[in-house]
């Protein structure tokens, strides 16, 4: 009976359960590693935790962790603003990576040495390395020491700057700036990556269209490269918002950590975690909506 | 005509030197921590060495070398970090052959909680996740198992390297959603005349799967393998946590390397930081260097596969 049955599985139907079947390791992995903790994470928020020989016994607080983040914390507060302020870098990232990627694109000698270097930002440009990195490399740029970032020692522009007349406050400013770019253009990486994918994805007769029609060079890019880029512009932007709220130097991230791990509030922490991750969530709904509106789809 | 030519030629030159700067600046740390780490610690600031060390040393590379415990933080980094890349690889392109080819139901839904699990910051679910490693009792089976054979109610897998191995073999690792979207990209772009011809010979889709699609996607396993590679071996707060203190990978010994080398040379240096930094950029170097010989083998094969995983 069952061999019948199996036989008259249709192969639809057969092509469905294989689908799901190759599927079915994530998906285990999925709810044991995911969505059981994502849950678990809601239950702690409303909790005060405490240690016991077999794990940790939690008692109901209602409201308490979210009040007390939202009321009391000032720190907590404060550095949520200052992750929202950090987002302005998000459209500079896009802007430098578009230019980054076409500048590379095409054909010329050096493209592969020029493409090794675009990528090493995404090899070695996170979390602790950075961190050393940019306080070592800064640190005698805003100690006035005698170097400056882009010209190592020995002088460089700081003297420039003083030759000319420049008071501290002005190159301190202009350290800064130098800085911000640094940062700008570690942080750039991956979406150069994406980028570049999505242009060797148009198709180059659409090119020849433009041409054959008279379009100038900016007329491309403007009325051709950056609409069919549209899908890539919204994952980019995803992408960097989400690095932007999960990197090691953010504060909130270090927050959460050392709420959890230091000083052991596991309630507490929990509920900073999902307050923070419910700004995100808005943040990227906002996004999302005000991107979707410009997506051009390929098919079209 | 001759006006345009000199046209593209200085288009040209202003290209490339739009380029060298580009290359400088992304060049300048690595070639900046070169420079340091190779100078005597004294001579770190001194404004008349421009890159070329005067005194060439390598002591800031080997005390950084002790101070990290350097051989058993590479053994430890490189046991995760090529365990969770080569699981990774494996379980991600399962699932994004299967998002990629198959139709089931609620498709759209599964691939929706693939985007989630990008979505959501480690930090949202790190202490449940941690705890889970803590207490593992895979939803009380163990318990099951546990009181029926006397043993323990859950196990603990923190400092054991299975709390890393099970998560990637689950697509459940570090960024995993992402190797899946990868991998169905990569996927949906070959042709199904490939798998086609497969079929009508009689091989099963877990056949075709690994002799037909899988061979043919080698860019995309490289470029996975990459990114699960290091991505593991620049994380910080899962390798500090789920491993405690029975070992250390090599992120984790460069975070607190600060600290460490007073042990080597002496308290003072630690409030110094002028003291320290040679020492510091040797450690970086020392850090990066498997990354770097990984990156110069797989980079052929990583920029080919870019051209490949556009959105579809």
């Amino acid at each position: 009976m069952k061999q019948k049955v199996r036989r008259k599985m249709s192969y639809q139907t057969k092509k469905q359960i294989y689908g799901f079947l190759f599927i079915l390791p994530w998906f285990i992995g999925f709810l044991l590693f995911f969505a059981q903790p994502f849950v678990e994470s809601f239950k702690y928020a409303f909790q005060k935790l405490e240690p016991s020989s077999q794990g940790f016994v939690g008692t109901y607080v209602g409201l308490d962790n979210f009040k007390f983040a939202i009321f009391r914390d000032t720190a907590f507060l404060r550095e949520c603003v200052n992750s929202l302020g950090n987002l302005i870098q998000v459209p500079l990232i896009l802007i430098y990576s578009i230019a980054f990627a076409l500048l590379i694109k095409g054909k010329y000698t050096g493209r592969s040495f020029m493409r090794a270097v675009a990528f090493l930002p995404v090899i070695i440009g996170s979390g602790v390395l950075m961190q050393i990195i940019k306080e070592d490399v800064f640190s005698q740029g805003i100690k006035g020491g005698n170097s400056v970032y882009l010209f190592a020692s020995g002088g460089g522009l700081q003297d420039i700057f003083v030759a000319m007349g420049l008071n501290q406050g002005i190159i301190n400013f202009i350290n800064r700036i130098i800085s911000q770019i640094f940062d700008l253009t570690w942080r750039s990486g991956v979406q150069i990556m994406l980028f570049l994918a999505g242009l060797h994805n148009i198709p180059e007769y659409v090119y020849e269209a433009a041409s054959l029609e008279g379009a100038r060079e900016f007329e491309k890019f403007f009325k051709v490269t950056l609409p069919l880029l549209t899908p890539m512009i919204l994952l980019n932007t995803i992408y960097s918002v989400i690095d932007s709220f999960s990197d090691y130097g953010n504060q909130i991230i270090q927050m959460i950590y050392s709420t959890t791990f230091d000083q052991v509030r596991l309630g507490y922490a929990s509920a900073l975690s999902i307050i923070y991750f419910f700004m995100i969530i808005m943040v990227l709904g906002l996004v999302y909506f005000i991107i979707r509106k410009y997506i051009v789809s390929p098919d079209e | 005509m001759r006006i345009r030519k000199i046209k593209t030629i200085l288009f040209k030159i202003a290209k490339y030197m739009v380029l060298a700067a580009l290359a400088y600046q992304l060049l300048y740390p690595v070639l900046y921590m070169i420079s340091m780490s190779l100078r005597a610690p004294v001579d770190a600031y001194d404004p008349s060495i421009i890159w070329i060390p005067k005194n060439l040393t390598f002591t800031s590379f080997k005390e950084a070398f002790q101070a990290m415990k350097y051989l058993a933080a590479l053994k430890t980094s490189l046991l995760i970090g090529v365990g969770c890349a080569l699981l990774d690889v494996a379980s991600c392109a399962l699932a994004g052959y299967g998002f990629a080819r198959f139709n089931f139901r609620f498709k759209n839904i599964f691939f929706g909680m693939v985007i989630l699990t990008l979505i959501v910051p480690t930090q949202t679910i790190i202490l449940p996740f941690f705890l889970n490693m803590r207490y593992f009792d895979l939803n009380g089976l163990i318990g099951v198992i546990g009181r029926a054979t006397g043993g323990p109610d859950s196990i603990n897998l923190i400092g054991n390297k299975i709390s890393f191995y099970l998560p990637s073999l689950l697509g459940a690792g570090i960024r995993s959603g992402l190797y899946i979207f990868i991998f169905r990209q990569f996927f949906a772009s070959m042709p199904s005349a490939l798998e086609e011809a497969a079929y009508v010979d009689g091989s099963g889709p877990l056949q075709t799967f690994l002799k037909i699609m899988l061979p043919n996607a080698k860019n995309g396993i490289v470029t996975v393998f990459l990114f699960s590679f290091v991505w593991h071996w620049n994380d910080y707060y899962l390798s500090n946590q789920l491993l405690g203190t029975a070992a250390r990978t090599m992120t984790v010994a460069l975070s607190s390397l600060r600290v460490d080398l007073a042990a080597y040379i002496g308290g003072q240096t630690i409030s110094d930081p002028i003291g320290i930094v040679t020492r510091m950029q040797a450690g970086a170097i020392l850090t990066i260097l498997p990354l770097f010989i990984l990156y110069s083998f797989t980079q052929r094969f990583f920029t080919d596969s870019i051209e490949h995983i556009g959105i579809k």
